[in-house]
């Protein structure tokens, strides 16, 4: 389900940045896509919609590229409850 | 016809460091700030709990039950503060000085503690309609409205909204108004009530609030503390001052104002630099005539070190002599009433020979490398000093003031 989250991540960068979703990589710096402050707080604010969690502005601040938030999402969201979701969804 | 030297005669203040001005300038002298855990919203659903607010208010020590109803809290501060300022200039509004005096106030975002309340009773409460006074509440010029109603002042009369930057704009205007002898004397300043559910929210969502206190220039800043609070200064010719015997705390010589043209939020260095380069120009004065800055300094990790660049970059080697502090870090960033806060704090520097400090100081940040007055006041005389606002959206205003040997 680790895939989900990394899907959900690139899919609202692409969103908010208004690029093509293969653009983005998880290497990917978010200086590279041109995402700058404000782009920063729009994105992780769907973020916490998308997946019901809670990013703290240190967390929020030391966000460097995309693995960055990859990896924050997978740590504050609960593994079963998302895999519930996303059987909700396919259902 | 020629430019008038402007001076000023009359502060009023209140704020999270005192309802006068004896108290705001008793507290910034003794390097005292007004955060604390906020009490007028339940803070249990925000990421932070601090502010500035207004304590021990009353609003019936000021006002009768039916003016109360309104009145918006930050019409109630611009009004509060007015009053004052005009009882402190001594002045008498004759009906021919009624005709020539201009209210000039800044507001960011005027009563919305009135919109706010009217929304929770439609969108919780499922109510079908909101009180009826919630316009005239709510509206940013409402404050300007209400001291000109209460005065009796009948010129220009406007309110000015650039976020951060509103009060120094409004200062600004009704400096050269007065200036160019358009008016006679000039009411202006700023008020700020920011403390609703929905407003703090918004703040909690930008991220760039401190989760404990506001340490600008320091290394381990958190960002900004929102204030609230209103304060006002009266303008008037230095030779009509001169001429009624009034007290002249200092005189406003210069403004300063520039577009980033750059980012919604973020700060560039060239529109700061600009700006104060403007202020300096305008009022004649050379970069080694400045001894104090009242920074803009909000604490929030892309501001401080911004403005220290800009500040060296105007200053030059006088960067390493002038004293540069923020007051926010008592009084907190009351965004619309800052510059009014903050040019009071910067008039009385002037006039009493005491710079006010950046209180909660920790550890500098070489990034900010300029001399901050770390914690504690510090007695000097100084001849010139600016006071700087910087907002989002990219507008600067910075305003210069001259000691008034008394």
């Amino acid at each position: 389900m680790s895939d989900q989250v990394t899907q959900k991540v690139l899919s609202t960068m692409a969103s908010v940045k208004h690029i093509p979703q293969e653009r983005i990589s998880l290497e990917s710096t978010l200086q590279e896509l041109g995402v700058d402050s404000l782009d920063t707080i729009i994105m992780l604010s769907e973020l916490e919609k998308e997946f019901g969690i809670s990013i703290s502005d240190d967390e929020a601040r030391s966000v460097r590229n995309v693995r960055d938030i990859v990896e924050g999402v997978r740590r504050l969201t609960n593994g079963a409850a998302l895999n519930s979701a996303a059987a909700a969804e396919s259902g | 016809m020629s430019e008038r030297r402007v001076a000023i005669t009359g502060l009023g203040v209140i704020c999270a460091l005192g309802h006068n001005t004896a108290e705001f300038w008793s507290a910034l002298r003794e390097g005292k700030p007004g955060i604390a855990p906020i009490q007028s919203v339940d803070t249990t659903k925000l990421r932070f709990q601090n502010g500035a607010e207004v304590r021990q208010y009353n609003p019936a020590e000021h006002f009768d039950p039916s003016h109360t109803d309104l009145l918006d809290r930050f019409a109630q501060f611009a009004l509060i503060a007015a009053r004052e300022a005009v009882r402190d200039s001594g002045i008498d509004l004759t009906p021919n000085l009624r005709e020539n005096t201009a209210v000039i106030c800044g507001s960011c975002v005027g009563g919305q503690c009135s919109q706010d309340a009217g929304f929770v009773e439609l969108y919780r409460h499922d109510r079908p309609r909101v009180h009826p006074l919630v316009i005239p509440r709510t509206m940013a010029n409402a404050g300007a409205s209400h001291i000109s109603m209460e005065l009796g002042t009948t010129g220009p009369t406007f309110t000015i909204s650039t976020a951060c930057s509103s009060a120094n704009h409004a200062i600004g205007q009704a400096f050269g108004m007065v200036r160019r002898g358009e008016v006679k004397l000039a009411i202006t300043g700023g008020s700020e009530a920011p403390f609703s559910m929905g407003f703090l929210k918004a703040w909690e969502a930008m991220r760039v609030m401190s989760t404990d206190t506001c340490r600008p220039f320091c290394k381990d800043r958190r960002g900004m503390i929102l204030g609230e609070g209103g304060a006002m200064l009266v303008l008037e010719p230095l030779e009509a001052a001169q001429a009624r015997g009034a007290h002249i705390y200092a005189e406003l010589v210069g403004l300063g104002m520039s577009s980033d043209a750059h980012h919604i939020t973020q700060p560039s260095i060239e529109g700061p630099v600009r700006a104060m380069r403007a202020a300096l120009n305008d009022a004649g004065i050379d970069p080694e005539q400045i001894g104090y800055i009242n920074a803009h300094g909000t604490g929030t990790p892309s501001n401080d070190p911004t403005e220290t660049r800009a500040i060296r970059e105007v200053l030059g080697a006088q960067a390493n002599r002038s004293a540069v502090s923020s007051t926010k870090s008592m009084h907190a960033h009351a965004l619309g009433a800052a510059g009014a806060l903050e040019a009071v704090a910067t008039v009385l520097a002037l006039h009493e020979g005491t710079l006010p400090p950046t209180a909660n100081f920790t550890v500098p940040d070489p990034e900010c490398d300029l001399d901050i007055i770390p914690n504690q006041a510090r007695r000097t005389a100084v001849e010139c000093a600016l006071s700087n606002s910087f907002a989002f959206g990219g507008l600067n205003a910075v305003l210069a003031f001259r000691a008034y040997p008394n």
